[in-house]
């Protein structure tokens, strides 16, 4: 047959089959009106030969057979047959369901929590680890980086920037002269995209707030193929003169919340950080710029602008070679592979650094790499991936431990039905039918299961992110609730039904034939085929140890982060951010206005005392400057840069950090008088070797810097998180800088932040109405900001815990019962011939705890053995921490007997007499 | 779930021969039957009961079409017709089988003094 007639062929099947589904009732009716049609023609003729009407009926229907038959095989010609029986055994299965609801919710239930926790995680990741950015062909997109061995050439940096002992150092930030000649010479990949993202203060409509700017060059939008939705791009044309180019592109979200989704948008004016910028266009929705696929930022602009808006120091990082600060990406070209290209780039970038930046003796040569630029920089994989691994790993445990749970349930469901699938197989049924019976019954359990899934994945997407973020910021990402979520959801769900389910039901449909028939109750001796059952509890127990361990180990964790001594008083005490524009406020006014607020927010009742602060503490943030003691020179070679905070008169008292000699900073300490600082202990034992060292005296940034006076001597102070031990760490009065820009208030006070807030927020519009007040949070927030990703991970894995717990508890029950059940007879005969009740409940519960402790060792070795997996994640404890061991191994243990007890307890509350009549 | 029938050597002949009745001219059921019967010279009587079910499954597979239609004495039937796959088949299948019937009656003929 030709190719044709075979395609033909298919789709004509394809078509009868879809009319005979959705058209059955017609043919059932054509069916039976052709049979009678049949016999009716059949009948008549055999009357015109001569039959009598009666005896001709009676011929024709012996000759037509059984219509019921024929119908059958017709219905099979069209390929019905196995609709019908898959209806059948559904119609069944729902009716086993109805009669056993208490099997059917609990084993629905936990599916659905476990397929819900899997899927909400698949939605998680893939939404913060594997989204691409919304650009056409985003697979093209290379992200430039480079590294260096940790004596580069590469000093100052403003971006991203690891470096870890004995790996070097590996970045994306580029300087813009740098970026210009790679643009210059690049014949490798398409033109070279350059961006920076950055927070800065905008008046949208009279309202002052904080907003993310993504800083860009001319080429963004053509190279990246982005279209706006409104008015016009960011083109060439805007960024030809460097400081030109007051345009601004606004993100989708930005159009909703600030004008309304107003098409007029266009022209109007913003002032962003005291400039005027004119709204020249709107990107499209999902478009999220090349930083994070998850956010876009607020507003875009042009590079050239950013001497105007984001002024860094005195000169313009559009010249400067000494800032390395703007981030690469540009799309492969067809032909060219990456090494080749990476090796281009990096001779380029070779000449580039010899050309912009003198390089020193002993300094090296930064390497360009070539990664992947789907994602942006890829924020989330360096705080994320971790985490969200291993919780979706512990979520995989979970969904084996319903999969074994509801095994078990079936398992013993399927020896209650021996008999009915002895009876069945003996009325002539097919093994292969009553597999798929069986197999049905577990399909639909699995589906329940994913059905209820998929409600708490649909809820529980963006409750995830919102655990994982810090509450006072704006987070707007939504997790995508997509076709991939519902395919991943779908086929786990099969995958599940198939784990549980395929092996009880091949047990029943292996049963001999009459065999369960044959079966009396007088069966005193215990056959091993309760061993699967009970193997599969001792997997349950297992896998709930790992669980309870790994919550236990998380738990031990915050607690351990939540009780580490910061240092300072942290309760009551209220922060809030303001960054004056450097374009307003030049060196020496931004002191000025901090001065003078921090006076304006003392005199407000209720404020106990106030202090600006540069790094606020727990925040992530940090600051180095170079610490010279007298005696010391400026050495390349040597680390002597140490933790710096720019402070407030009052700092240590709002902190309440204690003074342990000398003075905390007064009054009389000005910018003109001479200038003083603070250490903490550890910088006097480290750089002094002792913390006899008020009086002494010290530079800090370089050597031809003031001399600076230790005044006073004050305690470690937790810096950067709580996990790092407290540095060295030196304080100097921000009044006696020439410029701090972005400072950080602390107010001690005991009035709620909801009533404070508000206040504060009037006095600095009194000052400046174009200054926002940002960042509104306790000292608390902040520090179980910095628990966050731990807490969310703790809670989560105590819910595990628990669930597997739960469903542990469960399983040990189900079978112990089952085990005392089958054991009745034999459990009569033994009290019957003088056992004691509480031996009988022993000999349950030692045959519960059997079971029990091989999964709990099993667990325990496995649980040892992930913990040392995850130990980056923990703090406070070893990997091996024998107190958690001892409460895992407690709370299971204790849940064991919880489950026996009912068991054994009715086990001895046998009467000899009716157990043995038991049938 | 295919279940086996103990008449598959002759399903296929059955096919040939509805093809063969249903390509003179559109049938219904009784009258594929009664055509088999005529044509083969009132020799061959075909089950009743598998006509059917092969008359549905050549209808399935795209052989034959059907529809419901007036027959003489004011009747309602459903006719059976041979579509353009079906003529495809009809022929193959006759090839098929002349090839077939020729080999067996080949080997019937042979008698021991030729081989």
């Amino acid at each position: 047959m030709n190719p044709g007639s075979v395609a033909f062929g298919l789709a004509s099947r394809i078509r009868s089959w879809m009319r005979a589904t959705a058209q059955r009732r017609r043919l059932e009716r054509d069916m039976e009106l052709e049979l009678a049609d049949h016999l009716e023609r059949l009948t008549s003729d055999l009357i015109a030969a001569g039959h009598n009407p009666h005896e001709a009926s009676r011929r024709a229907r012996i000759a037509l057979g059984p219509a019921l038959k024929h119908k059958e095989d017709m219905r099979s010609s069209l390929g019905l047959q196995w609709m019908d029986q898959a209806r059948d055994d559904l119609r069944f299965a729902v009716r086993q369901m109805r009669r056993n609801p208490r099997f059917a919710i609990i084993g629905a239930l936990s599916l659905a929590l476990a397929i819900g926790a899997n899927s909400t995680l698949f939605a998680v990741v893939k939404q913060l680890l594997y989204t691409p950015l919304a650009v056409p062909h985003a697979d093209q997109l290379r992200l430039l980086r480079w590294w260096g061995d940790g004596n580069e050439a590469v000093h100052g940096m403003w971006g991203d920037f690891d470096s870890a002992p004995g790996q070097g150092t590996n970045s994306s930030v580029f300087s813009y002269p740098v970026y210009q000649q790679l643009r210059a010479h690049n014949d490798v990949l398409q033109d070279l995209i350059g961006f920076k993202d950055d927070g800065m203060n905008a008046t949208i409509r009279g309202e002052a707030q904080r907003v993310s700017v993504e800083m860009v060059s001319g080429n963004y939008y053509g190279q990246l193929r982005v279209r706006p939705q409104v008015g016009r791009a960011i083109t060439e044309a805007d960024t030809v003169v460097p400081g030109s180019g007051a345009v601004a592109v606004i993100s989708d979200g930005l159009w909703a919340r600030s004008f309304g989704r107003s098409p007029v948008v266009v022209g109007q004016t913003i002032t962003l950080n005291q400039s005027v910028v004119t709204i020249v266009g709107v990107n499209p929705p999902g478009f999220t710029g090349l930083k994070l696929a998850q956010q876009s930022p607020d507003l875009f602009v042009p590079l050239s602008l950013q001497p105007v808006i984001d002024p860094k120091g005195k000169a313009s990082l559009l010249t400067d070679p000494g800032l390395w600060w703007v981030n690469i990406m540009a799309r492969s070209r067809d032909g060219i592979t990456d090494l080749q290209a990476q090796s281009a780039l990096n001779f380029v970038l070779q000449g580039a650094v010899r050309s912009t930046l003198t390089v020193r003796r002993g300094e090296t040569m930064p390497r360009l790499v070539l990664t992947d630029g789907s994602r942006g920089l890829r924020v989330p994989d360096r705080v994320f991936r971790m985490p969200l691994l291993v919780l979706w790993a512990l979520t995989g445990f979970v969904l084996l431990l319903a999969c074994a749970n509801v095994a078990n349930l079936l398992l013993a469901r399927a020896a209650q039905r021996r008999r009915e699938m002895s009876v069945r197989l003996a009325l002539g049924a097919a093994r292969g039918r009553l597999l798929r019976q069986l197999l049905t019954e577990s399909v639909l359990l699995a589906f329940l299961g994913g059905v209820g899934g998929l409600v708490l994945t649909y809820f529980g997407r963006n409750l995830l992110p919102r655990l994982l973020t810090e509450p006072w910021q704006r987070a707007e990402f939504n997790t995508a609730f997509d076709a991939k979520v519902f395919a991943f959801t779908t086929i786990i769900t099969l995958i599940t039904s198939v784990l549980f389910g395929l092996a009880p039901a091949w047990l029943s449909s292996r049963l001999p034939i009459g065999g369960a028939l044959k079966e009396t109750a007088l069966q005193t001796t215990r056959r091993r085929k309760g061993l699967s059952g009970k193997a599969l509890v001792s997997f349950q127990v297992a896998l709930s140890t790992i669980l309870v361990l790994g919550a236990g180990v998380f738990l031990r964790t915050i607690w351990s982060l939540g009780s580490v001594d910061v240092g300072f008083n942290p309760d009551n005490l209220l922060l809030l951010e303001i960054e004056p524009p450097v374009s307003r406020y030049p060196a020496g006014k931004d002191v000025n206005l901090h001065m003078q607020l921090e006076q304006r927010f003392t005199a407000v009742p209720g404020v106990e005392s106030v202090a600006a602060g540069y790094v606020p503490y727990i925040s992530d943030n940090m600051s180095n400057e170079t610490f010279l003691p007298e005696g010391e020179i400026s050495d390349p070679h040597r680390r002597q840069a140490e933790a710096v905070n720019w402070v407030g008169t009052d700092f240590f008292k709002t902190l309440e950090i204690p003074i342990l000699a000398g003075r905390a900073f007064g009054i009389q300490d000005t910018a003109t008088s001479p200038k003083v600082g603070i250490i903490n202990e550890s910088l006097a034992r480290k750089r002094f070797g002792s913390t006899d060292v008020v009086g002494k005296r010290f530079k800090a940034d370089q050597e031809k810097s003031d001399w600076i006076q230790i005044v006073g001597v004050c305690r470690d102070t937790r810096y950067v998180n709580l996990r790092t031990q407290p540095p060295a760490q030196f304080f100097l009065p921000f009044v006696q800088q020439k410029q701090v820009g972005r400072m950080v208030y602390q107010v001690r006070t005991h009035v709620p932040a909801s009533t404070l807030a508000p206040l504060l927020r009037k006095i600095v519009q009194q000052v400046d109405p174009d200054l926002p007040v940002t960042d509104i949070r306790t000292q608390r927030d902040q520090i179980n900001a910095a628990m966050q990703l731990e807490r969310a991970v703790a809670v989560l894995t105590v819910g595990f815990g628990l669930l597997a717990m739960s469903l542990s508890a469960v399983g040990i029950y189900g079978v112990m019962a089952y085990s005392v059940a089958q054991r009745t007879n034999e459990i009569g005969i033994r009290l019957a011939v003088g056992a004691r009740p509480v031996q009988v409940r022993g000999m349950i519960l030692q045959e519960s705890s059997r079971v029990t402790g091989i999964g709990l060792v099993c667990g325990i070795a496995v649980a040892l053995g992930l913990t040392h997996l995850v130990r980056s994640m923990l703090f406070g404890i070893e990997t091996y921490d024998p107190p958690t061991i001892l409460v895992t191994v407690g709370v299971l243990v204790l849940v064991a007997l919880g489950a026996t007890w009912i068991p054994a307890r009715r086990a001895a509350a046998l009467q000899p007499m009716d157990a043995l009549r038991n049938e | 779930m295919k279940t086996e029938k103990p008449n598959d050597v002759l399903q296929g002949t059955l096919d040939l021969l509805i093809l063969r009745a249903v390509s003179l001219g559109p049938l219904h059921g009784y009258g594929v039957l009664l055509r088999i019967h005529q044509m083969s010279g009132e020799e061959l009587l075909i089950q009743q009961g598998s006509l059917y079910p092969a008359l549905y499954r050549l209808e399935h597979q795209g052989a034959i079409t059907s529809e419901w239609g007036e027959s003489e004495n004011n009747r309602k039937a459903k006719y059976y017709r041979l579509t353009r796959l079906g003529r495809e088949r009809l022929s193959e299948e006759t090839e098929r089988w002349e090839r077939m019937s020729g080999i067996i009656n080949q080997i019937l003929r042979v008698t021991p003094k030729e081989i």
